[in-house]
């Protein structure tokens, strides 16, 4: 329901809130809760009503947000609540829910102090007296702290956003102590207050009849003393009277129209048991007192925010459960909206007159409020996905762009069979920007990747690069890529596109570790690279500028239409190709120049999923795909790339010893008619589990559909025919598709 | 939010003793990014640098844009969870509305630096 605005205030100019879609008047100064007690509204329905945010009785709907404390809130004109149902959970807002723009600002200081109450005020002059920055964070000041946290953090909702408080030494818990409710039947009915919430809403001219106080009488207003051990309350929605018996035995029935509730005090220390263990906390003022321990309740209500009745303990603990903290998780007693406020000094009692020790009070974990979607994200971002220099090319170009590797690259320009043949018969592009890119220089660079790589790097030549597997202590494959040799001590790396990050730690882990005198310059965002590949892309590179490239496994640096790169030749997809690595500055250019000048011969750029299918047909792995987290070269029928007679290399002890196991499993090439099936497709050798498809694609050249895929050995043989997908397979050997390498050294 | 633009550097990854005593051209900025890297937004050659084994690159792989003091400790105070230096001039690093980013805090104005591949994210970020 929509009021008009001009309908928000009164003849008088009284402002109004909208309660339950009907305009209600309120008073300067007034909260929310106190313009509803005012109008004769109870937010729920009732339950004793404490307005100092501890209790769960007067959460309502504010402005689409549910379980607000109307107690905590100023009254606004326009104010819109909606008030929860009695003993009911509100209907989640499906359209109106508040947008997730909370925002949260971070603040630093030595000292952070919660409650600005006399306690709180001492201690924050004290704290600055010594010097410290204090921030004082105080729920009255609209500054309602929701928890505590590793780091350590306090977080605070206030109405502008969330405050994510970080002190540098001390946490100060100046919060006080809240009022502790009655347990008796009828502690449901509406018109029960605690003495400090009648004291404030008689101060507040809000009228509550005839009162009576049970215990401590309130401040500043008339009150009928009861006396006598309370027993319940009796009404029907509203309180009507209080029953009380007397030292005799016999019950006084007294009349009233308001109970005010003067049980005793309970520490309000669910941040300290929350804070503690995590910083240095100091508990000030009533917060740090023990907290009154009420009479063992005998019938009644004990949690309103879990349903949790004195039968209900009873029933627990009869089953065994006598310890507090087991109590709340069998019960839920303390995990609702109050967080125990009102139970807990209850559920202590009871297992105390059960004849248990008075146990502490539960651990507190964050939150202590209700929170919108909005404020528990609010300062949090999610990862970004780095975007090569191309990535506004690729998306010109039509590209679809996915994350892969950890990066934004275009999966394919709208025609992947076009860009596959682009490769296989003429020339193509591919930003593999994305590659892990580092520079090793130093006395002890060749050492360092000696001990590092199961290759002989001593043998690699200047102005040479080789492919090499990393692994790591356990002899399994991490990595893989290149080094290039660029002079006597000084190499490039190369790593894939999501391994790269780890692989830079792993190499400078290493190098400190050892003690080495070696210079790392990692270069995956400072550099570009594309990949120029395909049987004309001599042709291509010629023509801009590059007469001589390098050859097979050369890298060599030149300009390349008119931009200066390391050329580096080797080959991924099965044809020639060259990797130029240059500045990020010049990608742009030279890009948009080599796809001009192959116009005429047929250029286009090819996205990853054609290179997934023309790597495939070579035979060639993609670590983390093809490999399993205990991949070691012999399964993945590497050894090629592994000199076991090196002195020694990381993982070189954990693959002498695993190589006198036997195999028990492949990575092997399997070819079958027909479409390919998926990736991660069971393998069977006649009804026998025998491995699963790690990369498939059906392969245009070879006409019929070609994977890798892991394969049991069966009495020390891999089989040969196999079934996948209901359908007949063999083993072959890799490369699938042009096996002596020619095409790629051509 | 002013554009991000190029920042032409010079990456210098040497000993920690050269590039302490390394004398950077006058007018740019030395941003020690770790004990044994430096960069710089100047073009240094390696006889600049007094380690034979130095790697001395020139790098365009970071954009950048200064942003006024006010508004830029307003952005930082909603996107950086960690404390930042109270001197001034000052250099701090770290992650910045989710994203590595080095900043560069003058008296009246920030340098705001992020690898290139996350431009795009710090502009949309920031406004």
């Amino acid at each position: 329901m929509s009021v008009p605005a001009d309908n928000l205030m009164t003849h008088d100019q009284s402002p109004r809130l909208i309660v339950d879609g009907e305009p209600v008047e309120f008073s300067a100064g007034d909260n929310a809760l106190v313009a509803m007690l005012r109008a004769g509204l109870h937010p729920t329905g009732g339950g004793c009503l404490c307005l100092a945010g501890d209790c769960p009785h007067c959460v309502a709907t504010v402005d689409g947000v549910s379980y607000v404390r109307t107690c905590q809130v100023a009254a606004r004109p326009g104010m819109v609540i909606k008030r929860h149902p009695l003993n009911g959970a509100p209907p989640l807002p499906l359209n109106d829910r508040p947008g997730p723009d909370t925002i949260a600002r971070h603040l630093h200081c030595d000292v952070v102090v919660i409650g600005m109450g006399e306690s709180g005020q001492a201690a924050a002059a004290e704290a600055q007296r010594n010097g410290r920055r204090v921030i004082a964070l105080d729920a009255a000041a609209g500054q309602e702290v929701i928890g505590i946290y590793p780091g350590p953090l306090v977080v605070a909702r206030t109405g502008d956003g969330m405050l994510h408080v970080h002190p540098r030494e001390e946490i100060t818990i100046a919060t006080g102590a809240a009022e502790i409710h009655p347990v008796v039947p009828g502690n449901h009915l509406a018109g029960i207050v605690t003495a400090r919430a009648a004291t404030q809403l008689a101060s507040a001219g809000v009228d509550l009849g005839r009162v009576v106080a049970v215990g401590t009488l309130p401040e500043g207003l008339a009150a009928e003393q009861a006396d006598g051990e309370l027993i319940r309350f009796e009404g029907d929605e509203r309180v009507e009277a209080v029953v009380m018996r007397d030292a005799q035995g016999d019950e006084l029935r007294m009349a009233c129209d308001t109970v005010s509730i003067g049980l005793g005090l309970s520490a309000r220390d669910a941040l300290l048991r929350m804070g503690n263990g995590i910083v240095a906390v100091r508990v000030v003022g009533e917060a740090a007192r023990s907290s009154d321990i009420p009479p063992c309740p005998k019938a009644g209500m004990v949690c309103h925010c879990a349903g949790v009745t004195v039968d209900d303990l009873e029933s627990v603990r009869e089953r065994g459960f006598h310890e507090l903290e087991l109590v709340k998780r069998a019960t839920l007693a303390g995990t609702g909206t109050c967080q125990g406020s009102v139970c807990l000094p209850y559920v202590r009692s009871f297992l105390a007159d059960r004849g248990e020790a008075l146990q502490p009070p539960f651990t507190a974990r964050p939150v202590t409020r209700q929170l919108t979607v909005g404020e528990v994200a609010a300062g949090s971002y999610h990862q970004a996905t780095p975007r090569t220099a191309l990535d506004d090319e690729h998306r010109r170009l039509g590209a679809q762009m996915e994350r892969a590797g950890g990066w934004w690259r275009p999966w394919n320009y709208g025609n992947t069979d076009r860009e596959y043949w682009a490769v296989r018969e003429a020339v193509s592009l591919g930003d593999v920007s994305t590659l892990g890119k580092m520079q090793v220089s130093g006395p002890d660079a060749l050492e360092l990747l000696e001990r590092l790589y199961p290759t002989k790097v001593a043998t690699l030549k200047p102005g040479r690069s080789r492919y090499v597997l990393l692994l790591d202590e356990r002899g399994y494959v991490m990595d893989d890529g290149l080094i290039c040799r660029d002079d006597e001590t000084r190499f490039t790396l190369t790593f894939t596109s999501g391994g790269s990050s780890f692989a830079e730690l792993w190499v400078r882990d290493w190098a400190e570790g050892w003690g080495l005198d070696v210079r790392l310059l990692n270069q995956t965002m400072s550099l570009g690279a594309i990949n120029v590949t395909g049987p004309l892309s001599h042709e291509l590179l010629a023509r801009a500028g590059l007469d001589d490239p390098p050859q097979y496994l050369h890298h060599k640096i030149a300009t390349v239409a008119g931009v200066k790169c390391q050329v580096f030749r080797l080959s991924f997809t099965g044809e020639v190709s060259y990797e130029l690595h240059h500045s990020v500055a010049d990608s742009v250019a030279l890009w948009r120049r080599l796809l001009k000048l192959g116009a005429d011969l047929g250029i286009k750029p090819h996205g990853i999923e054609a290179l997934l299918k023309l790597r495939l047909e070579k035979g060639h792995i993609v670590v983390g795909q093809d490999t399993d987290f205990d991949s070691t070269p012999r399964r993945i029928n590497h050894e090629w790339a592994m000199k076991l007679d090196k002195p020694d290399f990381v993982g070189r002890q954990a693959i002498l010893r695993t190589n006198k196991l036997p195999l028990d499993r492949q990575l092997t090439g399997f070819e079958m008619e027909g479409p390919a099936p998926i990736e991660g497709e069971l393998i069977w050798k006649g009804s026998d589990y025998a491995g699963d498809v790690t990369s498939s694609a059906f392969s245009p050249v070879l006409g019929k559909a070609v994977m890798l895929g892991w394969l049991k050995l069966f009495d020390d043989e891999l089989p040969v025919e196999v079934t996948i997908n209901g359908r007949p397979a063999r083993r072959v050997p890799t490369p699938f598709y042009d096996p002596e390498g020619a095409r790629a050294r051509a | 939010m002013p554009e991000l633009k190029l920042i032409a550097a010079t990456r210098i990854v040497a000993t920690p003793a050269a590039l302490d005593a390394a004398a950077w051209p006058q007018g740019a900025l030395a941003l020690r990014v770790a004990p044994d890297e430096a960069l710089v937004t100047a073009a240094i050659t390696a006889d600049m640098v007094d380690d034979p084994h130095a790697i001395v690159e020139h790098d365009t792989g970071f954009v950048g844009a200064w942003v006024e003091s006010d508004e830029a400790l307003d952005f930082l105070e909603r996107s950086c969870e960690w404390e930042l230096p109270r001197e001034r001039p000052a250099f701090a690093q770290g992650s910045v509305a989710g994203l590595p980013v080095k900043l560069w805090l003058e008296e009246d104005r920030v340098l705001f630096l992020v690898p290139v591949p996350y431009a795009t994210d710090l502009e949309e970020r920031m406004s």
